[in-house]
């Protein structure tokens, strides 16, 4: 779970985001907003990425930015975020997958197996040799979605996670979303699909205006 | 007299190399000290960096000429008009032009690389390694700039080498002996060699850097 307290966060002494309460908790939940509204800065806010200004950040009950580094590294690890423009390393599909393994020293043959499995699970398993910055995008989408999964989040936080998606792409990742509800992960997603905002009902946070509203029953939005 | 040509080719070789690789030694961390953070205080360091780019390499061969002739603070050195100069002087010429270019290098590379690191679970030291390992090819082409910048000077080889033959001359101050002297056409066909020569080293690089 991740708690935003007060967060205002600021680009050139200009608030983006300002004074904010916020839970994600176990589930979806669906931000929202138009253009440059703030959603990607709150989810980076969320994800311990960006410090805010003021305010506090509590992943798992954990203030990060007031914790000791190595206790803000290892709840930040519970949390991962996906950008919207995927990042690859170069190296290939299968080394860009393994990566958030490698770096938390999980063993050679556990890796192995939780990156097929990742591969799998978003149905690249043949794209695992491949040189990942030469993909399309949306198998960079699927490339960056497995890289998060691999390292099995408790918090994930997926900016624009289908926009490159084809129409077996998005029918792979609502199958992976419906499981990771199943395991009480809690999800953060910002789109601007409202089809996508409206099938998922979970709840949803509106970002307007340099706030941050959650709105518990989204038919309301129109 | 060909044999004094590859001789003095290898000599610029030896010495623009090293001086090279001792400016990329301190530039690069530099680099990524001006690019962790964002601060007023180092966006005026790295303005000052770009400005040092643009420094006639005559007046840094000067500064250092006064700084390790006998008379000044390092003349107990005694290394005025030996190899060692040159390599400090081409080293503190190209410093400038590594850093900055590096810097822009990683701070590009941050935005993306540092970030996604993070968000997936890196330290702050195993997001830098991944910034820096990602950054190489680019890196190696911002180091063979300064090499090419190191080998092609003239003012810093002639101010603390001096020319002398069999010891400091270079390719450089080889050519700028042959115009003196009114042998055009042997300055030109050194030239010709220089440029050669500098093809080469780069065409070498990429293909290391790519197979890398």
């Amino acid at each position: 779970m991740i708690e935003l307290k007060r967060v205002s966060f600021a680009y050139a002494n200009e608030d983006i985001i300002r004074d904010v309460n916020l839970t994600f908790g176990p589930g979806v939940t669906v931000v929202i907003g138009p253009n440059g509204s703030g959603k990607t800065t709150l989810l980076k806010l969320a994800a311990a990425i960006y410090r805010p200004r003021v305010g506090e950040v509590l992943i798992d009950g954990v203030n990060t930015w007031s914790a000791p580094e190595t206790v803000r590294v290892s709840v930040r690890r519970n949390v991962v975020y996906v950008h919207e423009k995927p990042i690859m390393l170069r190296g290939s599909v299968a080394d860009n997958v393994a990566y958030g393994l490698r770096i938390r020293n999980v063993p050679d043959d556990e890796v192995a197996t939780r990156t097929e499995e990742a591969l799998e699970a978003l149905g690249i398993k043949h794209l695992a040799h491949e040189k990942a910055q030469t993909l399309s995008a949306g198998q960079q989408q699927k490339v960056a979605l497995a890289r998060a999964l691999a390292v099995r989040p408790k918090n994930l936080l997926l900016d624009e996670p289908i926009a490159s998606l084809d129409k077996s792409g998005r029918e792979i990742f609502m199958e992976l979303l419906r499981e990771m509800v199943r395991k009480e992960v809690c999800v953060a997603m910002a789109t601007h699909d409202r089809l996508l905002a409206l099938q998922l009902m979970g709840r949803t946070i509106v970002v307007e205006n340099k706030t941050a509203t959650l709105i518990e029953n989204p038919e309301r939005i129109s | 007299m060909w044999q004094e040509v590859a001789e003095v080719v290898a000599r610029s070789l030896l010495i623009s190399g090293t001086a090279t690789m001792l400016a990329a030694f301190w530039s690069i961390p530099v680099a990524m000290i001006l690019t962790a953070k964002e601060s007023e205080f180092r966006r005026v360091l790295l303005d000052l960096t770009n400005t040092l780019v643009a420094i006639p390499t005559v007046l840094v061969g000067l500064v250092l000429y006064l700084l390790l002739s006998r008379s000044g603070p390092l003349g107990f050195l005694g290394i005025l008009y030996t190899p060692t100069s040159i390599v400090i002087g081409e080293a503190v010429l190209i410093t400038p032009l590594i850093v900055s270019l590096s810097a822009s290098v990683l701070r590009e590379t941050r935005a993306g690389i540092w970030e996604m690191a993070v968000s997936i679970g890196a330290t702050e030291r195993q997001a830098l390694v991944t910034m820096v390992t990602e950054s190489l090819p680019r890196l190696m082409s911002v180091i063979l700039i300064g090499f090419n910048r190191a080998i092609g000077e003239l003012g810093v080889a002639l101010m603390l080498g001096g020319n002398i033959k069999g010891l400091t001359r270079v390719m450089t101050t080889a050519i700028a002996l042959e115009v003196s002297k009114g042998e055009f056409e042997f300055a030109l066909a050194l030239g010709g060699v220089l440029l050669f020569v500098t093809f080469l080293v780069t065409a070498i690089v990429r293909k290391v850097g790519k197979t890398a």
